[in-house]
């Protein structure tokens, strides 16, 4: 008896405590020495600026001046008085917040990323800029809101931190731990020139990008920019005056990219079902098919229909790099397809269940743009780049990705290609078909277009991260929502894409 | 025949195959197998619903209209002592929507969690109008295959390993009449989805999904009758999760979510006096409120059979 009473008691310790571990909420990484200092990096060429010089802030006041010496002192006596709260923010801000604040965007995403369901009518309500609150709350966090709203964060970053590179090292004003050494510094000393403050652009930058993007989050997110901007204060880097410098030009960055935003098309890329209706029967008259909703009930019109026409970052002109139209149904080639996917369907294998499962981002998580992003961070972490150099991963990766989605709109709704659940009867999916046509998959435009991004700054990872993006585009077939050619066709449009945006990296300043 | 020498699977067998909420009941009833004897139960478990609470609101949704769980079950009871009983028991699971349905999601299938329980009866008092009993039992269980518990409301279980601790109290008349009342804590450890992100009123970086623990409740009045050959039941039972977060809004449910239920049922075991060792039983079960729950109907029924192992 004694022994069996041993037994369960060492089974229930084991098992309490060897999975009693905390789950990461957050990119685990803690502050580092970055690789460089690119002291050249505030003439690189910026988005939406011609020259980091424009954006202008006062010149500072010298470190033997009084009024700087009071600075000093406040800053000192900040960090004399730190709660052992505070000690912990300073730990999860790092060194690198351009991180933390793009992981804040992909949690808002997974947190709006929910598709509207039907009233009790059977008629299905949209959600409201001009009523936020819903419901249904604004905005659907889709993966084109999505990789829309952190183009525009990323692009603000890259312009705020180019101006912010560009006066650090013009005015050359030392951080507040090499003026008075008695100041402990809490990250690693990197010999970055202190005026302004590039953590206070990111932030002030963030806060006003992502509250327009989910304006029912302004008082959530003016708090974690509150708390960004006294950790600042607190890390021994930065006096006031570095960090009001530096949310002036993130502030007057962001307005730069919210004006752009206001007027690039996006608030007329859902239509009403008239104009889903009329864009369908066009497609009709084309090809002779069109792809209709399954859901039960019916939607009445896709997602953002015209979503392909919003304003490109770096693509001329849409049509350029529209893919060529897809097999008929019922030619070979077509039911070729029929035939692979009812053998994916039948022939269910763990390796395919679990590819489909990785990449699938569906409703309710950070979409596809969005695990492209948490892979940036941890090349961002694992190549140690500082502030500037991640924002230009971040920028470049998502301009790529957004014009590769309206890449994939474009096509999308030009064919109006069905859905495999539309054309061969009595088909089952183990993903998700979501509320838009097949052709091309976005999954994979999204992916071959960050791949390709992501290979050019990071070439040790280049065929990783093709073989990823490769990968996400058969878990869609695998998972039964999309044809073969969706996934092939839209690796190539997804790599074709991205070259407009490596165009412009190459000529950067930044070398690679 | 005395009825202690009966085998019981009241309880033991529906609820450790449904995803989730997940009633998960181990050896929860006042009998006990005597030393060397050995019970095998087969049993069938149909259950459905088509409507759920989203949070607490109850709700149909056309994407999965109505879902379907079939169960087949085999357990077995052993009486180590005459006060203490081992079980073991494992579940085959398919579950579907029915059609039409506007998810066309594919069902899934395939073997659930295998579980081990241990009951030990501590305290027994008898007179000659009654007799109370308390026991202690624990029961263990862990996936006995790769199913996705990361695919609901389709999943086949939590895909967590689990350890149920419970006490029972039973007090019966000499009509037949019993009473019985048991409270339970459900450890429940974490499962791993295929994703590398998911989100639980905020982001988590990893596959591994906390399955929230639970407090577990169950009263239970029952009658023997036919000469001790036919035991009946109608019982209230609740869980209560402690942790988790609410199914979002039009969103599929996941593992972490905060399940609570409350449910009615009746139960029948039927020992056939002629034929030495056989039993059939029946049992039906209904959600009647819960948050994050399904509104489930169950209905089951199982043979049982009974014999010393050494004479």
């Amino acid at each position: 008896m004694k022994k069996i009473y041993s037994l369960i008691a060492l089974c229930t310790l084991v098992f309490v405590f060897a999975c009693n571990k905390d789950l990461p909420t957050e990119l685990e990484f803690s502050s580092y020495e970055f690789n460089s200092n690119d002291p050249q990096g505030g003439n690189w060429k910026p988005i939406l600026i011609s020259a980091g010089s424009d954006l202008k802030i006062p010149v500072p006041t010298a470190t033997n001046s009084p009024a700087y010496q009071a600075e000093l002192a406040k800053t000192k006596s900040a960090i004399q008085g730190m709660t052992a709260g505070q000690r912990k923010t300073l730990v999860y801000w790092t060194n690198n917040p351009v991180v933390r604040w793009n992981e804040i965007a992909l949690e808002l995403i997974a947190k709006y990323n929910l598709i509207p369901g039907p009233n009790a009518d059977g008629t299905y309500p949209v959600p409201n800029p001009a009523d936020p609150q819903g419901p249904p709350a604004f905005p659907f966090a889709h993966p084109p809101y999505a990789s829309r709203a952190l183009a525009y964060l990323s692009v603000a970053h890259f312009d705020g931190l180019i101006s912010a590179w560009h006066y650090k090292f013009l005015y050359n004003r030392a951080p507040a731990y090499q003026v008075d050494p008695s100041i402990p510094f809490a990250y690693h000393d990197q010999n970055i020139p202190a005026y302004p403050s590039d953590g206070a652009v990111v932030a002030a930058a963030s806060r006003k990008i992502l509250t327009a993007m989910f304006p029912l989050e302004a008082a959530y997110l003016e708090r974690r920019e509150k708390e960004h901007l006294e950790s600042l204060l607190l890390s021994g880097e930065f006096v006031p005056s570095d960090l009001d410098a530096g949310v002036s030009i993130g502030e007057e960055i962001a307005a730069l990219a919210l004006k752009r935003a206001s007027t690039d098309g996006m608030k007329n890329a859902q239509t009403n079902q008239v104009v889903g209706d009329s864009i369908a029967n066009e497609a009709f008259k084309r090809f002779g098919w069109k792809w209709i909703n399954q859901e039960s009930p019916q939607r009445p019109v896709g997602l953002t229909p015209l979503f392909g026409k919003v304003k490109m970052w770096n693509v001329p002109n849409v049509e350029a790099t529209r893919p060529p139209m897809p097999p008929k149904p019922g030619t070979p080639e077509f039911e070729a397809d029929v035939k692979l996917l009812k053998e994916y369907a039948a022939n269910s294998t763990a390796e395919r269940r679990r590819i489909t499962n990785f990449w699938q981002d569906g409703l309710g998580t950070y979409t596809p743009p969005g695990h492209w992003n948490d892979f940036a961070a941890r090349f961002i972490v694992k190549y140690r780049l500082n502030t500037l150099r991640a924002a230009r991963t971040f920028a470049y990766l998502n301009m790529a990705m957004m014009d590769g989605g309206i890449s994939c709109w474009d096509a999308k709704y030009y064919y109006h290609y069905p859905r495999p659940i539309q054309l061969i009867p009595g088909f089952e999916t183990i993903a998700g078909t979501p509320n838009f046509p097949a052709y091309t998959s976005g999954h994979s435009v999204f992916s071959a277009a960050g791949s390709e991004i992501l290979a050019y700054i990071f070439p040790e990872e280049a065929k990783l991260v093709r073989g990823w993006a490769e990968e996400a585009a058969i878990s869609r077939v695998y998972g039964g929502i999309h044809w073969s050619f969706d996934a092939i066709a839209g690796t190539q449009q997804g790599r074709n894409v991205a070259q407009y945006t490596l165009e412009k990296a190459r000529v950067d300043g930044a070398g690679r | 025949m005395n009825f202690f020498l009966k085998c019981h699977w009241r309880l033991i067998l529906p609820f450790l195959v449904l995803p989730f909420w997940s009633v998960a009941q181990s050896p929860t009833d006042e009998l006990l197998m005597p030393t060397k004897e050995i019970c095998f139960l087969a049993n069938y478990e149909y259950g459905r619903f088509n409507e759920y609470w989203e949070g607490t609101s109850l709700r149909t949704n056309a994407t999965i209209a109505t879902v379907k769980r079939n169960t087949a079950m085999l357990m077995a009871a052993y009486g180590i002592t005459d006060k203490l009983n081992v079980y073991v028991g494992l579940p085959y699971v398919a579950t579907h929507s029915t059609k039409p349905n506007g998810g066309k999601f594919a069902g899934a299938l395939g073997i659930q969690d295998i579980s081990f329980g241990l009951k030990y009866r501590f305290f027994q008092k008898e007179t000659e109008k009654s007799e109370l009993s308390a026991f202690a039992s624990l029961n263990f269980s862990a996936p006995a295959s790769n199913y996705l518990s990361d695919y609901q409301p389709y999943s086949l279980g939590l895909g967590a390993p689990q350890l149920a601790w419970r006490g029972i109290v039973n007090y019966k008349l000499q009509s037949g009449v019993y009473f019985r009342a048991v409270g339970g804590y459900l450890w429940k450890g974490y499962t791993k989805a295929e994703r590398e992100y998911y989100y639980n009123n905020g982001s988590y970086f990893t596959p591994w999904m906390d399955v929230p623990n639970s407090w577990n409740y169950e009263v239970v009045l029952g009658k023997w009758f036919l000469n001790n050959s036919l035991r009946t039941e109608v019982k209230f039972g609740s869980q209560h999760s402690t942790s988790g977060d609410d199914i979002r809004l039009y969103n599929a449910p996941q593992p972490t979510n905060k399940v609570n239920a409350s449910r009615v049922g009746a139960f029948a075991h039927y020992y056939f006096p002629k034929i030495k060792g056989f039993g059939v039983l029946g049992y039906w079960d209904q959600i009647i409120n819960g948050r994050n729950a399904p509104k489930m109907t169950s209905i089951g029924v199982g043979v049982t059979y009974q014999f010393g192992l050494i004479h």
